[in-house]
């Protein structure tokens, strides 16, 4: 599948954090056409694995998770309207008027209704709106809302994924399902090129919710190197600029302390030769992402973070260019398989 | 059950200092249990040796409470919090070290405004006339937990420290009940969860459990103009969904809910907006154990006089005994 096509596809699925099981066999099935074996660990993690051609070879580990943010039935009133919280990061003056899918017994329509302005008072026109006085509205009554609909019921957000122009794609889980398609942009790239090292792609949970897959995975597998793949703040009208990278410039390669910096010198050197556009990303703390998860798993894992410019994070419209996602893939894969050995 | 759990709450065990609660719980679960361990950070493990899953139920010991840091010339207290304390609760209270020495909290008066009240602006008074007095009672580094006895009225219990010895004495009532498994179970008492959640974490690396409960307490929606939560004390015990801290496992869930509802044991689903569990720690240890929580709704949570409802109590042991089979 070309990427733009697979960038839409994983988009529209829906996996919200700590519920991933929805979608755990979608990613795999993906995987399966590059992959030498596939497996799912017990928090759903999706492992993928390419086996290398050295006799002893060494591990690399790529991640990219695979959760989206959404929202969580939090109670069910006598009216039939959903009170509810959000399941990872999710902005209240984001989310109103959104049209939403409930996943109660089946999946259920929603919509997040908001007050006309003709009933909004004056005092209140430009004051913002709190999570815990917003509703979904699923249009039955209370007690038929509460038949279909659990508190712990996840919500995700209908915003099918857009291609624009100029190669680029808005849709709800560009964070971080653009990650993982550049996972299969490297498994595509690998099938061409030789390797020595076995390479686990992984694609993780709830790390929305404070990294909870990359825990898991970067402890049951041994890594020798790791890769992270996510995306940064693409750059927008009032974004600051040192924060913010322009779409379309290629990937991300973040510097900074918890940041390996052999390998990333190593990998912004054969961008160049390769002639693989990129960016460079300071990262002065641990990242937020889970390249800080990497860093100190067992004895320690030198990581990798690569990173794909997206417009708008956190929102149902996220927007990436689907050049950076095959940089991504490329500088990856070509690392993997052009690595010297220590 | 009300002995058990009256018992447990009078013991003096903030986070760091479980000791004593550990003591009382082995010597109420000798016998009834195959094996009693204490691990390197204080946490009590007692297996029921079984052949099947491994299963770990860990509630914690330690209590919320104060720490000296500082004795004035004339014999006042400067503290810290062990744990989430609250300032405004702690106004007035009583405070009581381990060596049996009381103490009142009170404040600098001359605060301007008493919203501004902070725990450095506080002071515990031990009646010491100076700082030589106060020493031969108390030592920087001293922890003190609140003073207040704990009674059954109307079905139910109202006690400091209900956070988390109900946890433990329902631990405690269903190993002397020897539910009827195959499965090894771990009855696991952690220390240091208020002060984040680290007695669970050592504790589960230790064991490497299939699957993991904490059974912890929670906030209700039940009171006077309270925020909106779907819980209410006597409603039943809590099934966890999801709290700061972790977002349980879908195996375990369906599981808890399963059980409920095959032994018609009355439950609520929770969604805990402030404050973890252990299940948070243990959760992402080794690898990975699906965990999930059995709460009992609370009201007042870290405030001097929790509130409990006995028959929750009594359904949470019917829970997890269904659970563990």
């Amino acid at each position: 599948m070309e990427c733009g096509e697979l960038l839409k596809k994983l988009s529209d699925i829906r996996a919200v954090t700590g519920r991933e099981n929805m979608a755990t066999e979608k990613i795999a099935e993906l995987f399966r056409e590059y992959c030498d074996d596939v497996y799912v660990d017990a928090f759903y993690n999706v492992i993928g694995i390419k086996k290398g051609q050295a006799e002893k070879p060494c591990n690399v580990l790529v991640t990219a998770h695979y959760d989206e943010i959404g929202l969580i039935v939090t109670g069910i009133e006598d009216s039939g309207f959903l009170r509810f919280s959000a399941a990872g990061g999710v902005d209240a003056k984001a989310i109103g008027a959104m049209e939403v899918t409930v996943h109660g017994k089946e999946d259920l329509f929603g919509v997040i209704g908001v007050k006309p302005p003709h009933l909004i008072s004056p005092e209140d026109k430009d004051k913002g709106i709190k999570m815990e006085d917003m509703r979904i509205d699923i249009g039955f009554g209370g007690e038929k809302a509460k038949e279909l609909v659990s508190i712990g019921d996840m919500v995700s957000f209908n915003s099918p994924a857009r291609e624009l122009m100029n190669n680029r794609v808005a849709g709800k889980s560009m964070d971080n399902r653009s990650g993982v398609a550049a996972l299969i942009e490297i498994l595509k790239e690998l099938q061409r090129l030789k390797h020595d090292d076995n390479v686990y792609v992984v694609a993780t949970v709830q790390e929305e919710l404070g990294l909870i897959g990359a825990i898991c995975a970067t402890y049951n597998i041994k890594a020798d190197l790791g890769i992270v793949i996510d995306v940064c703040h693409g750059d927008m009208p009032d974004a600051p600029s040192d924060e913010a990278f322009p779409l379309g410039k290629g990937v991300a390669v973040a510097i900074g302390p918890i940041i390996s910096r052999k390998h990333t010198k190593e990998c912004m050197k054969l961008a160049k030769e390769e002639n693989i556009p990129y960016q460079i990303d300071p990262e002065a703390g641990d990242t937020g992402t889970e390249a800080a998860v990497h860093a100190v798993a067992r004895e320690g894992i030198p990581v990798i973070l690569l990173s794909i410019p997206s417009k708008y994070m956190h929102t149902t419209v996220e927007m990436v260019s689907v050049n950076d996602v095959v940089s991504t893939g490329k500088l990856a894969a070509r690392y993997i398989a052009g690595r010297a050995k220590e | 059950m009300f002995e058990i759990i009256n018992k447990l709450t009078r013991t003096f065990g903030p986070s760091g200092n479980e000791g004593n609660v550990a003591v009382l719980i082995s010597e109420m679960l000798k016998g009834k249990v195959d094996e009693i361990k204490t691990d390197a950070l204080g946490n009590l493990i007692c297996i029921k040796k079984g052949s099947g899953k491994k299963i770990m139920l860990a509630a914690h010991m330690d209590e919320i409470g104060v720490i000296v840091s500082y004795i004035d010339d004339k014999g006042f207290l400067r503290f810290g919090g062990v744990g989430g304390i609250n300032p405004f609760v702690i106004l007035g209270q009583r405070v009581v070290f381990e060596n049996g020495t009381v103490g009142v909290i009170w404040y600098e008066e001359n605060i301007d405004n008493i919203k501004n009240i902070k725990l450095e602006k506080m002071y515990i008074d031990i009646g010491a006339k100076s700082v030589k007095e106060a020493e031969e009672l108390v030592n920087v580094g001293d922890m003190a937990v609140f003073e207040a006895g704990t009674v059954l009225q109307n079905g139910r219990i109202i006690s400091k420290a209900m956070d988390n010895r109900i946890g433990c004495a329902i631990l405690i009532k269903m190993a002397l009940n020897e539910p009827k498994t195959d499965n090894e179970i771990y009855y696991v008492f952690t220390v240091q969860e208020e002060v984040g959640l680290r007695g669970a974490r050592t504790a589960a690396f230790g064991i490497v459990p299939d699957m993991a409960l904490a059974v912890d307490v929670t906030t209700t929606g039940d009171t006077p103009e309270c925020k909106p939560m779907s819980v209410s004390i006597g409603n039943g015990p809590t099934i966890k969904i999801k709290d700061r801290s972790v977002i349980a496992h879908p195996e375990i869930k369906d599981r808890l809910i399963k059980c409920a509802k095959e032994e018609n044991i009355p439950h609520q689903f929770e969604i805990l907006m402030q404050g973890g569990t252990d299940a948070g720690s243990i959760h992402t240890t080794a690898g990975g154990i699906p965990s999930g929580g059995v709460s009992i709704p609370t009201r007042n949570i870290h405030n001097t006089a929790e509130i409990v409802d006995m028959k929750d109590v009594e359904n949470a042991v019917k829970l997890l005994e269904a659970f563990v089979h």
